[in-house]
């Protein structure tokens, strides 16, 4: 008897211990969750709600897919935002990667002072795109840094390179490439001080160089960071907005060469007639489409995320 | 640990959910003192918006409001000025939160009025006596849609020619296309051109007014469409003009100010720049030249009053007396932009912009412009410019895209 009474305050006291613990939990997940319901979740399902009517300033009436099949149809969305956004995603993101490892490498190595060429290579992540692309408009105008340089090695480029329909993408993608990839590095650093040492020990003793270490061991123990990495960096590639705004304002000129998916989404929200319902269409055709990138990239990395 | 953790967690629990409490109760006892308020006190609150100009403009707009406020003691202006001036105010008319008085640019203009955000004025005007007579009709007509005005023009430029003397190589000032052509047949310009243009239809839309042209984008297939654009790109084409990026500029002033060209075409706002930038320049000022006919811009904003105010008598007492004489007077005081009252003279050496007025146009009011204007119109335009697409193609992508 009396051990039952003594087993049963146990029972109750574990029991209240989890439900202690159990609280504490909430507690600590709440406000994260609560900004993460109020500030994603309702904003993605009320552009859902907004995308299904024809929206502008205010509420107008409910046209069903329509802003879809219009969408289906925008040639200007297709042919020049999808596809400046796709060839950029197509050269930023292994740019960005290969940019960002080797980096990590370099200043993972035991080199003259190492922290200030961490804190060297990390300082563009820092700056704002804003102030970086101002200051680049600057050293890529015709008479810029970058042509005299160029003129003083014999080839003469006289124009402005944000100003061309074929080099000013490719300006965007070499600036943001050089930007990010002090964040990458930093991604990338992190998981090459995961790489157990012994492996490198075991490595050394059965005669590795260096090149064969890094391809052999290094590359593909760094599979979980590749995987986090190529996920970061093609979502931010794929939302790219503000350095072509500043490059070509709302034009996305010249030529339509620097318009992407979410210039383009600002534009039809606020430049011109206000048409909040589409650029909610927009929006969320590129939130699917990131989504599902997002999870073939998880299939493909899947294996080694585990490992 | 685990039981350390335990309180600062419950604890922001509990703040979480007293900040929600206490939001809703906070909105739900604004919501019923507002009335109250009002009442109570005798003075109205007027919210005027603007967007962020240079620092001796905006000094000068807190005077020209101080100085209403001394004369309209019932009357408080809280005046505010923001960056990204379109995205704020349509998110602003969307919550129904709209300022009572707002500066709306002409080329927002239609897509705002049609879109029932802006508030009809013509009752307010008739009711004060304000007469619309003494505004120039171009500029009026930029803020009128179907017959009524919502907007008096609060400023405005055109485009006037500027010649560097020191660059014309002797060359008299040109005062007709032909004349402008074979004046910069024969200007050299070290390191530059004898013209500066833009890409960019807020300029060539002049031409084709000076075709003979209307200036709507959807009459891109007429004639004087393709008459103007023909001669501004032949003007390019034939190395006469620049573009400033080719010279190392980011527009027409900046290209003239370093003396890359001899001749540029820009408004009002280009004097108080090359005298802070470039003080050392000497240059001139001279009407458009003439094509067919004479023609030109005029770039204007007006004081408009939002449709969800709250306080439209006391708007209506700021509105019209920002667009007033007295008003107007104080705000072209100093000659940031011109006056848009025929009443109130421009300050000196101004001529050049208001010399014609009667050929002067105003730049915007046509639905869904900025799309039509930067990102199809200019786009094209740039297209043409560097070789990759013809005339004649560009203005039927414009035409088909302006409705």
């Amino acid at each position: 008897m009396a051990v039952a009474v003594a087993s049963e305050k146990k029972v109750r006291a574990l029991g209240s211990e989890r439900l202690r613990e159990a609280l504490v939990g909430y507690g600590f997940i709440a406000l994260p969750m609560a900004f993460f319901l109020v500030f994603f979740i309702f904003p993605i399902g009320y552009a859902f709600y907004i995308s299904r009517y024809d929206w502008e300033i205010f509420k107008g009436p409910f046209i069903g897919w329509d802003n879809y099949r219009e969408l289906y149809h925008d040639s200007v969305f297709w042919r020049h935002a999808v596809r400046n956004t796709l060839v950029y995603t197509a050269f930023v993101v292994p740019l960005q990667m290969a940019l960002g490892l080797s980096l990590a490498v370099v200043v993972n190595q035991a080199i003259r002072f190492r922290t200030f060429f961490r804190a060297a290579f990390y300082f563009p992540s820092l700056a704002s795109s804003a102030a970086i692309v101002s200051i680049a408009t600057y050293i890529l105008a015709s008479d810029g840094l970058l042509n005299s340089f160029l003129g003083n090695l014999g080839y003469h480029h006289t124009k402005a390179w944000f100003s061309q329909e074929n080099t000013a993408l490719p300006s965007i993608i070499g600036l943001n490439a050089w930007t990010t990839a002090g964040t990458m590095m930093l991604f990338y650093l992190a998981s090459l001080q995961a790489i157990p040492t012994e492996v490198y020990e075991a490595a050394a003793i059965d005669g590795a160089g260096a090149w064969r270490t890094f391809r052999k061991i290094t590359f593909p123990l760094l599979k979980p960071g590749h995987f986090f990495v190529a996920v970061v960096s093609v979502i931010g590639a794929l939302q790219m907005f503000d350095q072509s705004f500043i490059v070509g304002g709302t034009s996305g000129g010249p030529n339509y060469s620097t318009m992407t998916v979410v210039l383009y989404l600002f534009n039809r929200a606020f430049s011109g007639t206000a048409r909040f319902g589409y650029a909610a269409t927009v929006g969320l055709v590129l939130f699917v489409f990131i989504f599902a990138v997002t999870l073939i990239q998880r299939l493909l990395f899947g294996k080694a995320e585990v490992a | 640990m685990r039981k350390r953790f335990a309180g600062p967690a419950l604890l922001a629990v509990v703040v979480v959910v007293a900040a929600i409490l206490s939001a809703g109760s906070q909105a739900m006892t604004d919501r019923g003192k507002g009335p109250e308020r009002v009442a109570k006190s005798a003075v109205t609150t007027v919210s005027l918006n603007g967007w962020v100009g240079a620092k001796v403009e905006d000094d000068l707009l807190k005077e020209v409001i101080a100085a209403f406020e001394r004369s309209h003691p019932n009357i408080k202006v809280n005046y505010d000025a923001f960056n990204n001036y379109q995205t704020t105010m349509l998110a602003k008319f969307s919550a129904r939160k709209p300022p009572d008085v707002l500066y709306v640019v002409a080329e927002d203009f239609a897509d705002w009025v049609r879109q029932g955000v802006l508030q009809p004025l013509d009752s307010y005007a008739k009711k004060s006596k304000f007469k619309s007579k003494p505004f120039y009709g171009g500029l009026l007509n930029s803020f009128k849609y179907k017959g009524k005005i919502y907007g008096y023009p609060k400023d405005w430029s055109s485009l006037a020619m500027e010649v560097n003397p020191a660059l014309m190589g002797g060359q008299p000032v040109p005062k007709t296309w032909a004349q402008l052509r074979s004046v910069a047949q024969k200007i050299k310009v070290a390191g530059g051109k004898p013209i500066c243009l833009q890409a960019d239809w807020a300029r060539l839309m002049a031409w084709v007014y000076q075709a003979g042209g209307n200036g709507q984008f959807k009459s891109a297939n007429s004639a004087a469409f393709r008459t103007a654009a023909n001669f501004y790109v032949g003007l390019l084409r034939d190395g006469l003009a620049t573009l400033p990026t080719d010279v190392g500029a980011s527009w027409c002033g900046e290209a003239f100010g370093k003396e890359k060209v001899a001749i540029a075409f820009e408004g009002n706002w280009m004097l108080g720049y090359l005298k802070d930038t470039f003080p050392n320049l000497r240059y001139s000022l001279a009407p458009m030249p003439k094509g067919k006919t004479r023609g030109n811009l005029a770039f204007t904003v007006s004081y408009s009053m939002a449709k969800d105010s709250k306080n439209k008598a006391a708007a209506w007492t700021l509105l019209s007396w920002l667009t007033g004489k007295t008003g107007m007077k104080k705000w072209t005081s100093l000659g940031f932009a011109l006056p848009t009252r025929s009443d109130v003279k421009p300050v000196a050496g101004r001529g050049a912009f208001v010399k014609y007025p009667q050929f002067t146009h105003g730049w915007g009011n046509q639905v869904d412009f900025r799309h039509v204007w930067t990102e199809v119109a200019n786009n094209e335009l740039t297209a043409v410019v560097q070789g990759k697409e013809s005339v004649n193609d560009m203005l039927s992508k414009i035409a088909a895209a302006a409705h």
